[in-house]
């Protein structure tokens, strides 16, 4: 069924051929799922801007039932997050810097409600950061906040 | 274009070699040389390969397929380890798929120097900020890659050592180091083959029926009058602005202006936004392998710099944010 999909939008599969598989992408089943799935791909691709407009409205209604990214999850294993935070002489360093920091603003007085130590903003900054700027390598390793246990 | 650069560098050598006779231009121009036809290497051959690439504890393997035969750029890379990430490029297009959970995120981009395409393509750009050093010759994996280093001619970058491909002129390792020598980011080749073949099969992603595909969500672009009421005064020298946007980030109120900056090797990142009450302030600096973050309120703001630079690049951007009375 798939492969039938993927030939008919190639245009490979004639239309007359194709009845079955139109009453199948109207369904709900895997093959409206491939259809889909086939477009995007090609979609994206092409840079095509009719799925632009189309496509991300719908996104965007989908998106509003689901939790956004930038939302706390759960606390991760000890054991992943040390797979981010490598380094042991650097989480030493941020915590020293962070007292520091501390410091600092307690000396400027009471105007401060609640500080934060930049180390927790990593994710999500670098994110934006490698979206229009990435380096030469780190755009292998994702930021903590994009693997399946982020934060 | 080649003969361009050639016509150049014999202009050179004939007007400056009485003033800087001392300073063996011949060695220098030819290692600028070699990061030129490194940079374009990349961009005109077809190759495949596998690359490694290491940041503190962290390291990953990546296959490229990369084909130019006249008709643009077409590339395709694989992380083989962990998550099976992939990216595929035409020309400056990007696309990015990434598994998370049941589905698979799609994310576009423009025009990156991704490895081993890291130098920028007109290499007079980083000519300001870094010196070169032509060296020996090494052996990496399998090939032989001429040593070139570039050094920073002041604090706000790290140090590039590079390895060209003694034969095609790709790069086949780069490290990067701080002032104290220590390694920060490490990319090399394990195995690099020219492709002879025009075959374009490879050029499309391994597709999971089992997931859903999905765009990746993009905060709209807007535009924000506070991003008016500062400027940033004092940029370390070699760095300017490539790209300003301001959008609405998902949870906060007010729209966040992002500003990147690059010296034709290294880029950064500054945020600001205004800061909502009862937000909780960033403040402070941290370290993560070779990127570096900053984080300040200033005037009401919080400002954040990000960068794979070392810290007295984001400490001095984030210091460099002034506000207009």
């Amino acid at each position: 069924m798939k492969d039938q999909v993927s030939a008919l939008i190639d245009g490979e599969l004639s239309l007359e051929n194709a009845e079955h598989l139109f009453i199948a992408i109207n369904g709900q089943g895997e093959a409206a799922e491939s259809w889909t799935t086939y477009h995007l791909i090609g979609d994206v691709m092409r840079g095509n801007p009719i799925f632009k407009s189309d496509f991300s409205e719908r996104l965007m209604q989908r998106l509003d039932v689901e939790p956004t990214v930038l939302a706390p999850r759960a606390k991760k294993p000890a054991v992943k997050t040390s797979m981010f935070w490598s380094v042991a002489a650097s989480v030493t360093a941020v915590m020293f810097v962070g007292w520091v920091a501390l410091q600092q603003q307690a000396n400027h007085g009471g105007d401060a409600p609640s500080v934060e130590i930049a180390q927790n903003v990593a994710s999500e900054y670098v994110l934006a950061h490698q979206s229009f700027s990435p380096s030469g390598g780190a755009y292998y390793i994702q930021p903590a906040s994009y693997s399946e246990n982020g934060d | 274009m080649k003969r361009c650069v050639l016509g150049l560098l014999l202009l050179t050598q004939t007007f400056l070699i009485p003033q800087i006779s001392f300073a063996a231009p011949d060695a220098t121009d030819d290692a600028w040389a070699v990061l030129q036809k490194a940079a374009q290497a990349a961009r005109e051959l077809s190759y495949q390969g596998v690359f490694v690439y290491q940041s503190g504890a962290n390291s990953r393997s990546v296959q490229i397929t990369h084909m130019n035969y006249g008709q643009g750029e077409y590339a395709r890379a694989i992380v083989l380890d962990g998550s099976p990430r992939e990216m595929l490029s035409q020309g400056k297009d990007v696309v990015i798929f990434t598994p998370r959970n049941e589905k698979v995120i799609i994310e576009k981009r423009r025009g990156q120097n991704l490895f081993p395409a890291l130098l920028p393509a007109n290499i007079d750009a980083i000519k300001t900020s870094y010196q070169v050093r032509l060296g020996g010759v090494e052996r990496i994996g399998g090939r032989d890659g001429r040593v070139i280093t570039l050094e920073p001619k002041d604090k706000y970058r790290y140090t590039y050592k590079f390895w060209a491909d003694s034969e095609y002129g790709i790069l086949l390792k780069v490290m990067t180091t701080n002032d104290h020598h220590e390694m920060m980011e490490q990319i090399a080749f394990n195995q690099l083959t020219l492709l002879n073949t025009q075959n374009m099969d490879w050029f499309q992603p391994n597709i999971n029926y089992g997931k859903e595909y999905v765009m990746e969500p993009v905060s709209p672009r807007t535009t924000s009058k506070d991003a008016d009421t500062w400027s940033v005064t004092q940029l370390p020298a070699g760095y300017r602005k490539i790209e300003q946007v301001t959008r609405m980030v998902p949870g906060k109120p007010a729209p966040v202006t992002q500003i990147i900056y690059s010296d034709g090797l290294a880029s950064v990142s500054l945020f600001v936004e205004p800061l909502a009450k009862g937000v909780i302030q960033k403040v402070g600096h941290t370290a993560m392998g070779a990127t570096n973050f900053y984080a300040n309120v200033n005037n009401g703001h919080q400002v954040v710099v990000v960068g794979e630079v070392p810290e007295a690049t984001v400490s001095q951007i984030a210091g460099a944010v002034t506000f207009k009375k």
